[in-house]
This record gives C-alpha cells, sequence and structure tokens, in this order.
C-alpha cells in the first residue's frame, strides 16, 4: 500500500493501512501524508480503551488519488489525557476536537475553540467516557423528576 | 337614497369577501389536483378562519399590530369599491384609474407596518421583500394601463369597461401583450409563485405573518381573500371587458353580468394557481430584474405600438 | 366574552362551533425533533394527503394548533419545545410519536433523553411504534380530532391549570446538575 511505503512502517488492516505513532510523530506523518496525495481528511475518533487505561485517537485520512484509506493512531493515557491541535494541517479538525473534548475530556493544545459544544450546562464526566454510568445517571435525573399531580375532579 | 347606497356597497364588499375566502379554498383544491392529491374540501377557507377567529387566546403587539390589520383591510375594500363588479359602479368617477394606483398600495403599507410592529425579524426581511416587490410590478403595470388609457382616451376603468363593450381590450393585438405583461403583474401582486419571496414559509417563516396568530391571522386571511378579488377584478376590467356581456339594464342583464364576471375572475385566478404550482420561486433581485427588464419591455413595446395606432 | 355569555348564543354553544372549526382545521408546526420526521413526508403529500383533512404544515408556532414531537427529545430540544409550545395560541394540541417520549424507548438510558414526555408537556395523543407508519400517524390526527370534537383534548388547559408542576419540572430537567451543585 502507498500509505505504508510513504511512512515505512504500520500494516494493512482489512484493506486498510493502519499505522501506529505517539503524539510526537503524528503531525510531522499526517503532514507528510497531507503532502503525498492524502488531502481528505475524514474523521478523528476516539476509543477508551479502560482495561490498558488509555484512550486511543484515530485519524483517518483518504486519498482521492491511490483510492486508499489510512488510519493513524495515537494511544494517549486516560487520567489528563493531551493532545497537540492540527488544525494547521485541515481546518476542520478544529470541530472534531470539540466534539471529542467535550465527549472524552481530551484536551488539545492549539485549539482555542474547546467550548461547551452539543451538551448545554453539562457539569459532570464527560459522557462517553467507558466509566460514565449512562444508566444510573438517566435514573438519578430524570427518574426523580415527580409526576404531574393531577386533581380528582374531571371538569378542568 | 345615501342608506341605500351604504347598504349597496356594504352588500358589495361582503360578497367580495366571501367570494374571496370561497376561492382560497378552490385555490387550495386545484392546487392539490395538480399534486395529485384529493385536497381539501372547497368550503375550507371558512373553517380557517372561523377557527382562528375562535381562538381562545391572542398575542397582541401593541395598538399599531392591532390597526394596520384594519388600515390593509380598508384599503383593499376601498379599492373593491372603485372597481366595476361585473359593470356595476358603485363609486366610480373621472380619473379613478390613478386612484385605485394609490389605493393598491395601502393594504401593502398597512401590512408592512403591522409587520414592523411585530417585531420579527423574519418580518421585517418580509416586508422589506414585499416592498421592492411592489416597486417591481408596478413599474410594467403602470405602462400598460396608461397604454390602455391612451387607446380608450379616458382615465377612469369605468369607462374603460364601457368601451370595450364591442371587443374587449384583449382582442386588440398590442393588448395581448399588455394583458400578458399584466398578468404576471398580477402575479406578484397576489403574492404567487415565482414571485412568493415575500411570503416564503421555509426561508423566512412566511415572512411578514410570522408573527400572526389567533384572530389577527384571520383578520389577516379576509384581507388576503380581498385582494384575491380585487387584482383579479382589476384584471377582468381592464381587459377582459369586466364580464359586462349584457348592457340593456335588466334585471336580467344584472345576473348575467355578475355571473361572467365570476366566471373571469375564477378563469384569471386559475390562470396565476396554475402558473404557481408549476415555478419554483424567484430570489427577489430576479424578480426586480425581470419585472424592470424584460416585462417593462414588453410593455414599453405595447405602449408604443398602441400610441402608433392611435395616432395614424 | 360579553357577547357570548348568553346575550346572543350560550358560551357552551359558542365552545362547540369553536370545536367543530378546529377539529377541521389543524395546523401543524413545522418542528421536527427525531427520527419521526421522515413519516411526515408521505403522510403531507399525494400518498397519504394530510390536507383533505384540512391539516397543513405552519411555519412558525404563532400560526399553528398542533405540536407534533416527532421521537427523541434531548434535553437541549426540550428546551425549545417548552418555547415553542407556549408562543403557540389556545387551543393547541400535542401528539408525540414513538416510544421515546412515552417511555424513553431505546434511549431508555441515555444521558441525555428526556424519558417521560408527559412530565414536561400535556400530551394529548400517543402514536405507538419505533417509528410508526404513517398510517399510524394518520390515525393519531383522526383520534385527536375524535377527542377534539368530545372535548376531551384539554392538555392545554391542564397546562394552564398546573403550570407550577410543568415549570419545576421543566426546571428540574435543564438544570440537574447545576442545581445538585448548588444544592451540596
Ligand atoms: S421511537 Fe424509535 S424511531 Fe422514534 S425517535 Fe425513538 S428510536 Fe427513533
Amino acid at each position: 500500500m502507498k500509505a505504508l511505503e510513504l511512512i515505512g512502517k504500520g500494516e494493512e488492516m482489512h484493506g486498510r493501512a493502519y499505522i501506529k505513532s505517539d503524539k510526537e510523530e503524528a503531525s510531522s506523518i499526517i503532514k507528510k501524508l497531507k503532502e503525498n496525495g492524502f488531502d481528505h481528511f475524514v474523521m478523528l475518533s476516539c476509543v477508551d480503551w479502560i482495561d490498558n487505561n488509555e484512550f486511543e485517537l484515530v485519524y483517518h485520512l483518504w486519498s482521492y488519488e491511490h483510492k486508499e484509506h489510512v488510519m493513524v493512531s495515537i494511544i494517549l493515557p486516560r487520567d489528563n489525557p493531551s493532545m497537540s491541535s492540527m488544525h494547521e494541517l485541515f481546518p476542520q479538525i478544529e470541530t472534531y476536537e470539540r466534539e471529542i473534548h467535550e465527549m472524552y475530556g481530551v484536551d488539545f493544545e492549539g485549539n482555542n475553540r474547546l467550548t461547551p459544544f452539543m451538551l448545554e450546562g453539562w457539569h459532570d464526566m464527560p459522557p462517553m467516557r467507558k466509566d460514565f454510568d449512562s444508566k444510573k445517571f438517566a435514573e438519578d435525573v430524570f427518574d426523580s423528576i415527580p409526576e404531574i399531580k393531577e386533581e380528582e375532579d374531571e371538569g378542568i | 337614497m345615501v342608506v341605500e347606497k351604504i347598504a349597496v356597497i356594504a352588500l358589495y364588499t361582503t360578497i367580495a369577501m366571501f367570494v374571496g375566502i370561497l376561492f382560497m379554498g378552490v385555490g387550495r383544491k386545484i392546487v392539490a389536483r395538480v399534486h395529485n392529491r384529493v385536497g381539501p374540501p372547497v368550503y375550507q377557507g371558512f373553517i380557517d378562519i372561523a377557527k382562528l377567529l375562535t381562538k381562545k387566546t391572542n398575542i397582541s403587539h401593541g395598538w399599531i399590530y392591532d390597526l394596520a390589520l384594519l388600515f390593509s383591510m380598508t384599503g383593499i375594500m376601498l379599492t373593491i369599491l372603485f372597481l366595476p363588479i361585473g359593470g356595476v359602479k358603485l363609486l366610480s368617477m373621472e380619473g379613478d384609474a390613478f386612484l385605485v394606483l394609490y389605493l393598491l398600495a395601502i393594504p401593502a403599507l398597512g401590512f408592512a407596518l403591522g409587520a414592523g410592529a411585530s417585531g420579527n425579524p423574519n418580518a421585517a426581511i418580509g416586508v422589506m421583500r414585499a416592498l421592492v416587490m411592489m416597486l417591481s410590478y408596478e413599474l410594467p403595470f403602470v405602462i400598460t394601463l396608461i397604454a390602455l388609457m391612451i387607446y380608450y382616451d379616458t382615465s377612469s376603468i369605468a369607462q374603460i369597461v364601457e368601451m370595450q363593450h364591442a371587443k374587449w381590450a384583449i382582442m386588440i393585438p398590442p393588448f395581448v401583450l399588455a394583458a400578458a405583461v399584466a398578468d404576471m403583474a398580477l402575479q406578484g401582486m397576489l403574492m404567487e409563485a415565482p414571485f412568493d419571496i415575500p411570503t416564503a414559509p421555509h426561508e423566512i417563516a412566511s415572512g411578514p405573518m410570522a408573527e400572526f396568530g389567533g384572530k389577527h391571522l384571520g383578520a389577516l386571511m379576509i384581507y388576503k381573500a380581498g385582494t384575491i378579488v380585487a387584482y383579479t377584478t382589476l384584471f377582468v376590467d381592464l381587459f377582459l371587458g369586466g364580464g359586462v356581456v349584457m348592457h340593456d339594464g335588466s334585471v336580467l342583464a344584472y345576473l348575467a353580468n355578475f355571473a361572467v364576471w365570476f366566471i373571469l375572475i375564477f378563469l384569471v385566478f386559475t390562470l396565476s394557481l396554475l402558473i404557481n404550482t408549476s415555478f419554483p420561486r424567484f430570489r427577489i433581485e430576479q424578480a426586480f430584474k425581470f419585472y424592470w427588464k424584460y416585462e417593462a419591455l414588453l410593455a414599453f413595446i405595447s405602449l408604443i405600438w398602441v400610441y402608433l395606432m392611435v395616432i395614424s | 366574552m360579553g357577547l357570548f355569555d348568553g346575550d346572543i348564543m350560550k358560551y357552551e354553544d359558542w365552545n362547540k362551533i369553536s370545536r367543530i372549526a378546529s377539529r377541521k382545521s389543524l395546523w401543524m408546526v413545522h418542528f421536527c425533533t427525531g427520527c419521526g420526521a421522515i413519516e411526515l413526508p408521505p403522510v403531507m403529500t399525494s400518498r397519504y394527503d394530510m390536507e383533505r383533512f384540512g391539516m397543513g404544515p405552519m411555519a412558525t408556532p404563532r400560526q399553528a394548533d398542533v405540536l407534533l414531537i416527532t421521537g427523541y427529545l434531548t434535553v437541549k430540544t426540550l428546551k425549545r419545545v417548552v418555547n415553542v409550545y407556549e408562543q403557540m395560541q389556545s387551543p393547541k394540541y400535542v401528539i408525540s410519536f414513538g416510544s421515546c417520549p412515552i417511555n424513553g424507548g431505546m434511549y431508555w438510558d441515555s444521558y441525555n433523553t428526556v424519558k417521560r414526555l408527559d412530565r414536561y408537556l400535556p400530551v394529548d395523543v400517543y402514536v405507538g411504534g419505533c417509528m410508526p407508519r404513517p398510517e399510524g400517524v394518520m390515525n393519531a390526527f383522526l383520534e385527536l380530532m375524535k377527542l377534539i370534537d368530545e372535548g376531551k383534548a384539554r392538555g392545554w388547559e391542564k397546562y394552564q391549570k398546573y403550570y407550577e408542576q410543568y415549570k419545576r419540572n421543566q426546571k428540574m430537567a435543564f438544570n440537574f446538575e447545576r442545581e445538585k451543585d448548588e444544592g451540596a
């Protein structure tokens, strides 16, 4: 695969190139890929590997030239995860970073738009983390809301 | 005498409003048939207005908002009174073609006043567009009106109607062109597509009507019904002889004229609806360009043609 | 109300006329929240054609009579829905689609969707299913018309009467965390 030749490491996975990288190296890899035809940034996703106590950030890129999908993966520690922002390379990364900041609490240095995004008035732990107990939260919040008590008389 | 006159005037405005409300229902039915749907019953307009007028709560945005509706309604009723309906003159007089041109602006201004008082930003955009639209369709329409006035050598709509007894204006070649221009202007007056951008429901949330609800909206619909009758009658009076087929002054002639007037305004309204259902909308600057460039040009051609006919 | 308070017509008769008119001319506000919005185009267009019953979409809440909750409601959307509902002119009705507004549906343990709509807004007709088919939606409309005719669709009166309870519940859902912080 073209991407693997270019970077010189990584493996093929289900027809996609999968490159393991780390925090420092990632931006130079993505820059190199961008300069060599991988100029469509598809998305940035995040996986919570709670057993290993780490987060995995995955940068997906696509090339129209080589018809190839590359995933660049970065492992971050679960406590105080932080990563440098890449919105200079692809401006749309800013929005993905906002979402991941809100849903997982990953900090992106250099992105100064990490304001509340989709959740309004949220003060709990970021809800997509696996140790956030969604069911308990829903029970606590929504089941505690009382029903409307109607008086007996029929003629409202 | 005065009492009689007032009674006749009241009767005519009431009939005009009823016809207008009926037309709204019929119009929805026609549009539905074009879409291959069943559509609402033809009396739907009456049900809608009854529902709106019996709403239990009503929000007012101050007295300008309340009075502006009356202002528009008065304007449209006055317009109807100055137009011969089936050849019956109510308040016609010499020079009323100019008067009607002025009166036609009043409802739009009242509408603008009410929408402005409601303070909704969408309403403000809608009103601005409605006023630009008025400015655009007025130019070609006035030119065709001048052509008619030159040809018939009068500035009274009643007289234009009378002089078409022998031959409707639309049977004279230059006025075919003029009628086509006036019909597109009518499209803009009725705010039907392709000129419905002032009240576009999806872009600006129905524009000037955005804040109207309950009884105010009911009044607005009655006003809308009035505009349908007023504008189609204006077209019929100018180009189709006002629907006058018999002129011996008998009761039979009176009824026949009324029936023909009704059929003609219905046909004009149907034509406008069919244009409405088959075209998407123009943006406001496209509409302006359409009216001031192509329509005005055609209107000028008909004006010059008429002028040459008259002097030769 | 003086005019209709027995002088010309009894208030009940007047109410009846109002009900007959509003049953045949229900305008709904274009505010689609969840998956169910996709079921409305077939209901509106030539396949099921709800204009037969005088129903139609309206652009703003001021002009509308029916509020359709077409699916799950997040807390964020609920704020907007309450705004829309309070702008509508009564008599106004609420129809809720699908199992999400009934008990949470497949979002029963979600952190962000309100589970039971009737704790925040008075609902007149529920349509079950995930998602109800257009036939179900049409059926709900007919049911609502029947309820209006019998004078049983009184959600808006309930909302006025128990306004404080509804407001309290809405506030609880909106500021859940803040209140907990302040309380602690
Ligand atoms: S009931 Fe089903 S279809 Fe409806 S909103 Fe919920 S998940 Fe979507």
